[in-house]
C-alpha cells in the first residue's frame, strides 16, 4: 500500500495508524508491530521536520508491505540529500544529558528493524526499512 | 491546593493523548504532581504535553511523576518532553519519576537508557514511599 502524505505530524500518524491496522490484520505480535510503527514514526517525522520543514504543501510517500516473511517500509521525499544511515551508531549512556548526534530516533530505528538502506534516486531520498517476520 | 485537569488532544487521529494532571492532596506547594498519560505520545501529540507541563516546570514543584498506565505508544518526540522535564526539575533540585510502564514502553526506556536521573517505580507503594521521603527532606531543609 502506498500513501501520499503531506509534511505534517498528523499525516505521519496517519501512516502509523495504517501500518498498525495492517499489522493487526496480519496478526503480528504486539512487540513486533510496536517496533515497526515506532520505526515508521521516527523516519517519517525526520522527513517532515527536517527534509520538508513541516511545509504542508509538500508531500512525501510511504510504501508499506507485509509479506509472509518480512515487513518493508519505504519512504521517499524530495528534500535535500540526507542519508540517515550515516548517523553514528552509539550506545546511549546513562551519562547522556543531551540528545545524541543524529537524534534518539535513529537509534530506535536501528534497534527495531533488521536492515536500513538509503539511496538517492531521481532527486529523492529513498529509505527502505526491513524487518524479518516469523511465518504464520 | 489540589488541582485536577483532564485534556485530550484534538481528535484528528485515532491515536490521541489523554493528559490528566493532579496535584497530590496534602502535599506542600513544592510537593509532587502526578501526570497520567493515556494513548499515544508521538510527534503529533508531544507538543500538547510540553505545553501542559511547562507552567508546572516553571513553578515550585519539585517532583513530577508520570503515570504511564494507559500509554500505548511513545517515540523520541515523547522522550524529548520527558528529558526537558527532567532537566528543568533538576535545575531546582527536583526529579522526574515514572510508574506503570507498559512492556513496550519500558523496552524503549531500556534501549535509550532513557533519561538518566529518573526514578522508575514498580508499584504505587514504592512511589508513595519515595515521595514521602522526598517530602520529609523538603520539610527538613
Amino acid at each position: 500500500m502506498t500513501l501520499e502524505l503531506q509534511a505534517t505530524p498528523e499525516e505521519v500518524m496517519r501512516a502509523v495508524e495504517t501500518l498498525q491496522a495492517m499489522g493487526e490484520e496480519r496478526d503480528l505480535p504486539v512487540k513486533t508491530l510496536f517496533g515497526l510503527t515506532l520505526a515508521l514514526e521516527e523516519c517519517a517525522s525526520n522527513i517532515v521536520n527536517h527534509a520538508l520543514n513541516r511545509d504542508a504543501c509538500r508531500t512525501f510517500s510511504v510504501d508499506l508491505e507485509l509479506t509472509e516473511n518480512q515487513a518493508i517500509i519505504e519512504l521517499r521525499d524530495s528534500g535535500p540529500e540526507h542519508d540517515p544511515t550515516l548517523a553514528p551508531d552509539r550506545e546511549p549512556s546513562a551519562d547522556d544529558d543531551d540528545e545524541p548526534p543524529g537524534g534518539w530516533g535513529i537509534q530506535l530505528v536501528r534497534r527495531y528493524t533488521d536492515e536500513m538502506l538509503y539511496s538517492r534516486t531521481a532527486d529523492e531520498n529513498v529509505l527502505r526499512l526491513t524487518k524479518r517476520l516469523d511465518p504464520k | 491546593m489540589i488541582y485536577f485537569q483532564l485534556e485530550t488532544t484534538e481528535p484528528h487521529t485515532t491515536m490521541p493523548l489523554e493528559i490528566n494532571i493532579k496535584k497530590n492532596p496534602g502535599t506542600l506547594e513544592a510537593g509532587a504532581v502526578t501526570i497520567t498519560l493515556a494513548g499515544s505520545l508521538d510527534t503529533s501529540t508531544a507538543p500538547a504535553l510540553e505545553q501542559k507541563i511547562t507552567p508546572i516546570l516553571n513553578s515550585e514543584v519539585k517532583d513530577l511523576v508520570f503515570d504511564l498506565v494507559g500509554l500505548k505508544f511513545i517515540s523520541s518526540a515523547g522522550l524529548r518532553v520527558f528529558s526537558i522535564a527532567r532537566k528543568k526539575l533538576k535545575e531546582h533540585g527536583g526529579q522526574a519519576g515514572f510508574i506503570n510502564l507498559q512492556p513496550q514502553i519500558e523496552e524503549v526506556f531500556e534501549i535509550m537508557k532513557a533519561l538518566p536521573g529518573i526514578a522508575v517505580f514498580q508499584s504505587e507503594a514504592e512511589m508513595d514511599q519515595y515521595l514521602a521521603a522526598r517530602q520529609k527532606s523538603y520539610e527538613g531543609s
